[in-house]
């Protein structure tokens, strides 16, 4: 049995927040999560980094929290935030006086919002829609969820935390009024084992209530979904929202390649039930096409659901979006802190407000120190400049904010195995260097944990070229050990195709036959063709 | 704007592009059209320097014809490298080489010393020094360009009409091309007329990163035209690359009106002979001809999606033998064999049909495109032949 001071129970980017913001206090911490980091909430959201101007009318105090962590972000962030900046757009017949209770919002919150020509926003958004009749510009920005979560951890290791992915908590352990332990379950083997420590942090998003409940207390934490469309190309620069109440399918995200445009609002029963339905989908593009109207033509990569953890504590106050740390020991029990609702931007805040209570519990006097250092730090520029010829143009930018401190050895083999720069995958132009180095980590089990790390089938072609020349290089570099090639191809595609088949319609249908021609009909590895 | 966003949202990433692209299979340098045109396209948009990947496309467009998505690769790397040219500076080769008619304008009345100054050893040496590949020689010029001697010519007059529109190549280098077209078609009851005010098709300026001067060519073309468009009459190119860009590319790359009402009149001259044969319009009493010729497919011609009406109207003329080559690109693609660092590529593009040429033992390889036939010849040595020329001698 492992033993730890702190324990911290989910991976997304609260959890791994947290475990860097204790672990730079000197706190020893271990992160477990019963996926891989950012699977859910962290991972299936718009990857909108809020300037706060979404909120300067229906909620101040967000509006004020957001622009303040924006800044905080975008300064320690790099290499996960693209500081796109966001337009503000009013629509012929969205209410006049809403834009000035907007405008008014934001300079109260001060988050500076500047008109902009609208000849001018035409030729900075070429494809944004004509009927556009007031534009703003707010320090809105794209963060890439995965990569925040990486990254939190790469930071975290640097100060001795941890981190134990497809580990899943099962219940916590306690003895009399104090909490002693987890008990936790290998998603992957099945093996069960427990993890001895002082305090226990309940970091699970939507699924806060249930580590609570193991406990016997009771939190109401309620998942809220949210369906998302990635579109093929990235046809706006920046993160365009409607100016109007905040709705459905008003806010498109530019990342990459890429566009992201959310989302949906609606309770469900389980956090699990992340599938999307088609007409969520047609919701999203109905609502959309008022603010691109070529939207119906442009090409669709997939959908994908996931669901905010909304807080209701007690009844007659609504859910919120605000987060809330609750010190489990007002409920009689020592040693268990629980991070409930919040939102993305935020994240290092309520991470930090965690660390405050539980230092204080534990008796740890540092201050929290996770605003002024940046998460990784940027690659020397030699290296960057060395490193030019061995990747497509435009990949090396990429690769270097990806791979944070795993640059360095990438352009070591790039230079020294010229053959390591050919492109597993050429839509999102990984090289075989990349996929090896990510396969290569201890935490790394199938092509979903190098995706996420790489975004390798991430793009057009949804996995159809990649997942075969990535599972033969793994298997001919014996970096899949006693794994079956053939199972690690059939999970990757079948993940690729819950979100494409909600929008299996137009060139997405398309792709899919094909996808189907290469593995099922030309590699019969659906097994319907017998001997 | 054109619809170039969607265009390329169309590519399902098969790779057949890449595989049939010759500039790909000659060197590892070049990405391949997939990466080069609609991969790289969804990158290009939030990057902020544009990038020269394409640089080594030959525009020679076997992308587009294998494409199942018909997505215009070609035309998306004529922009994108069009994109880099507009934040940098051409070379000079490249300016020279894209726009033909200039310097012809400026070569044919000092014919044959021009001829001279660019063909002597030391002055190769100087084009060399300028980018051009010394040991691709440039096609001569000739003394009276084809609108020159058109106008001397004296035509019967028929009811029925046809405009031919000349192009560089004839007109500069190769003008019995065009008179033997002239001939062929009076010895069928047609006048033929070319319009004033007719230059370049544009297609080496798009080639070469020059969009803007293109775009005027064709502004210019498409007004030079207009009467005869309005009246309903066919316009019939000899090259195939001025035929494909009047029917296709310049529609592909810019909004000039008028130009889809000309596109839609626009035929290749063997298209063109091949329907009025089909329709019976065309003399049957042919004279018997002899020979054993080689046919090679310029690939603007298969991009027009066509088939080959060359090599069938000659499959059909008595006493002829032809076969045809079936070995891809030529290598040469207009102006790109002649830049001294595109000569090596050129050469192992065309390599496979230089083999067959040698091979065959033809009295004669024909082929539609001017600069194919410069290739081909100066590869191999063997002679070389429009198939109208081949025509004019049957319907005389
Ligand atoms: S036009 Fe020719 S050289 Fe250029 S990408 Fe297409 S096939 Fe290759
Ligand atoms: S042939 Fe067409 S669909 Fe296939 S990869 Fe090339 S551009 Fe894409």
């Amino acid at each position: 049995m492992d033993s730890v001071t702190v324990v911290v129970i989910g991976g997304g980017a609260t959890g791994t927040g947290i475990l860097r913001d204790l672990s730079m206090r000197g706190v020893k911490t271990l992160l477990i999560e019963r996926g891989d980091l950012a699977s859910d909430a962290s991972g299936r959201f718009h990857g909108l980094l809020h300037s706060g101007a979404r909120y300067a009318v229906t909620d101040p105090r967000s509006a004020k929290e957001c622009i303040e962590e924006n800044a905080i972000l975008r300064r320690i962030g790099k290499h996960c935030v693209e500081k796109t900046e966001g337009f503000f757009v009013r629509l012929e017949g969205d209410g006049e006086d809403y834009e000035g209770q907007w405008v008014a919002g934001c300079a109260a919150a001060r988050i500076h919002a500047k008109r902009v020509d609208l000849k001018e926003a035409r030729r900075l958004e070429p494809h944004l829609s004509r009927r556009a009749v007031s534009v703003f510009r707010v320090p809105d920005s794209a963060i890439d969820g995965f990569r925040l979560c990486w990254q939190n951890v790469a930071s975290a290791r640097r100060y001795g935390g941890e981190v134990r992915t497809y580990t899943e908590a099962t219940g916590i352990e306690r003895a009399g009024d104090r909490v002693v332990g987890v008990t936790v379950c290998d998603t992957l083997t099945g093996a069960v084992d427990s993890i001895g420590c002082d305090h226990v942090v309940n970091a699970a998003g939507s699924w806060v209530g249930r580590v609570a409940s193991w406990a016997g207390i009771e939190v109401d934490v309620k998942p809220d979904r949210g369906v998302l469309i990635a579109f093929n190309h990235r046809f706006t620069n920046r993160v365009i929202n409607r100016l109007r109440p905040p709705a459905n399918g008003d806010i498109f995200v530019p990342h990459g390649p890429i566009t992201v445009l959310g989302t949906t609002s609606s309770p469900v029963a389980s956090a699990d039930d992340n599938v999307p339905h088609v007409e969520e989908v047609l919701e999203l593009l109905h609502n959309g096409t008022e603010l691109f109207e070529d939207l119906p033509k442009y090409r669709i990569l997939r959908a994908y659901a996931g669901a905010r953890p909304l807080y209701s504590p007690g009844e007659g106050r609504a859910a919120s979006r605000d987060f809330t740390i609750l010190d489990h020991s007002t409920d009689g029990l020592r040693g268990l802190t629980s991070a409930a609702g919040g939102k993305l931007t935020s994240y290092r805040l309520m991470a930090e407000k965690t660390a405050d209570v539980v230092c204080r519990e534990l008796g740890v006097k540092a201050a929290c120190r996770t605003a002024a250092e940046p998460m990784v730090e940027d690659p020397p520029r030699r290296l960057v400049t060395r490193a030019r010829p061995f990747f497509p143009p435009y990949g090396l930018d990429l690769a270097a904010s990806r791979l944070g401190a795993a640059f360095g050895p990438v352009v070591q083999g790039l230079q020294m195995h010229p053959e390591e720069r050919r492109l597993i995958c050429e839509c999102e132009m990984v090289t075989l260097a990349e996929v090896e180095s990510a396969a290569r980590e201890p935490t790394t089990f199938n092509l979903g944990d190098i995706r996420r790390r790489t975004r390798m089938g991430m793009g057009t072609c949804q996995g159809a070229f990649c997942s075969l020349r990535a599972v033969g290089a793994l298997v001919s570099h014996d970096l899949v050990a006693d794994k079956d090639g053939k199972a690690l191809i059939r999970d990757f595609l079948e993940t690729r195709w819950k979100g494409i088949r909600p929008v299996l319609w137009g060139d997405q249908i398309r792709e899919a036959e094909f996808q189907r021609e290469v593995y099922a009909a030309t590699l019969n590895l659906d097994g319907t063709a017998q001997r | 704007m054109k619809g170039y966003l969607y265009d390329s949202d169309r590519c399902m990433a098969c790779t057949s592009c890449t595989v049939v692209c010759p500039v790909a299979a000659a060197t590892r340098e070049f990405l391949g059209p997939k990466m080069v045109g609609p991969a790289l396209s969804r990158f290009r948009r939030p990057a902020l320097a544009p990038d020269l990947a394409a640089d080594l496309c030959s525009n020679c467009k076997n992308c587009d014809i294998s494409c199942p998505s018909g997505v215009p690769i070609s035309t998306l790397n004529m922009l994108s490298k069009a994109e880099y040219y507009r934040h940098h500076r051409h070379r000079l080769r490249d300016w020279v080489l894209s726009h033909g008619q200039l310097m012809g304008n400026l070569a044919t009345p000092f014919v044959p010393l021009s001829n001279l100054a660019i063909a002597n050893p030391i002055s190769r040496t100087m084009l060399g020094a300028f980018g051009f590949a010394g040991r691709m020689p440039l096609p001569a010029y000739v003394r009276k360009t084809f609108r020159k001697q058109f106008r001397a010519l004296r035509q019967q007059s028929f009811p029925q009409k046809v405009v031919f529109f000349p192009g560089c190549y004839i007109d500069f280098y190769d003008p019995g091309v065009g008179l033997d077209f002239v001939a062929v078609m009076q010895a069928n009851e047609y006048e033929v007329v070319v319009p004033r005010g007719l230059g370049c098709c544009g297609t080496p300026m798009v080639a070469n990163g020059f969009p803007g001067a293109a775009e005027r060519a064709v502004r210019r073309n498409v007004r030079a035209l207009q009467e005869w468009t309005d009246a309903g009459v066919p316009v019939v190119a000899c090259c195939t690359s001025c035929s494909l860009t009047l029917k296709q590319e310049q529609q592909e790359l810019f909004d000039v009106p008028g130009a889809a009402e000309l596109a839609a009149r626009v035929y290749d001259a063997t298209e063109f002979l091949l329907e009025l044969r089909d329709r019976g319009k065309l003399k049957t009493d042919l004279k018997q001809l002899s020979g054993r010729y080689l046919y090679h497919a310029p690939c603007h011609l298969r991009d027009q999606g066509i088939g080959r009406p060359g090599f069938e109207m000659l499959g059909s003329l008595p006493g002829l033998e032809i076969s045809d080559a079936d070995a891809g690109c030529c290598g040469l693609s207009g102006s790109y064999g002649f830049k001294g660092d595109r000569y090596e590529v050129a050469q192992a593009v065309g390599d496979a049909l230089f083999k067959k040429v040698r091979a065959s033992g033809a009295d004669a390889v024909i082929s539609e495109c001017g600069t194919c036939r410069h290739q081909i010849t100066v590869a191999t040595g063997a002679k070389t032949l429009h198939p109208i020329s081949v025509m004019r001698r049957a319907f005389e």
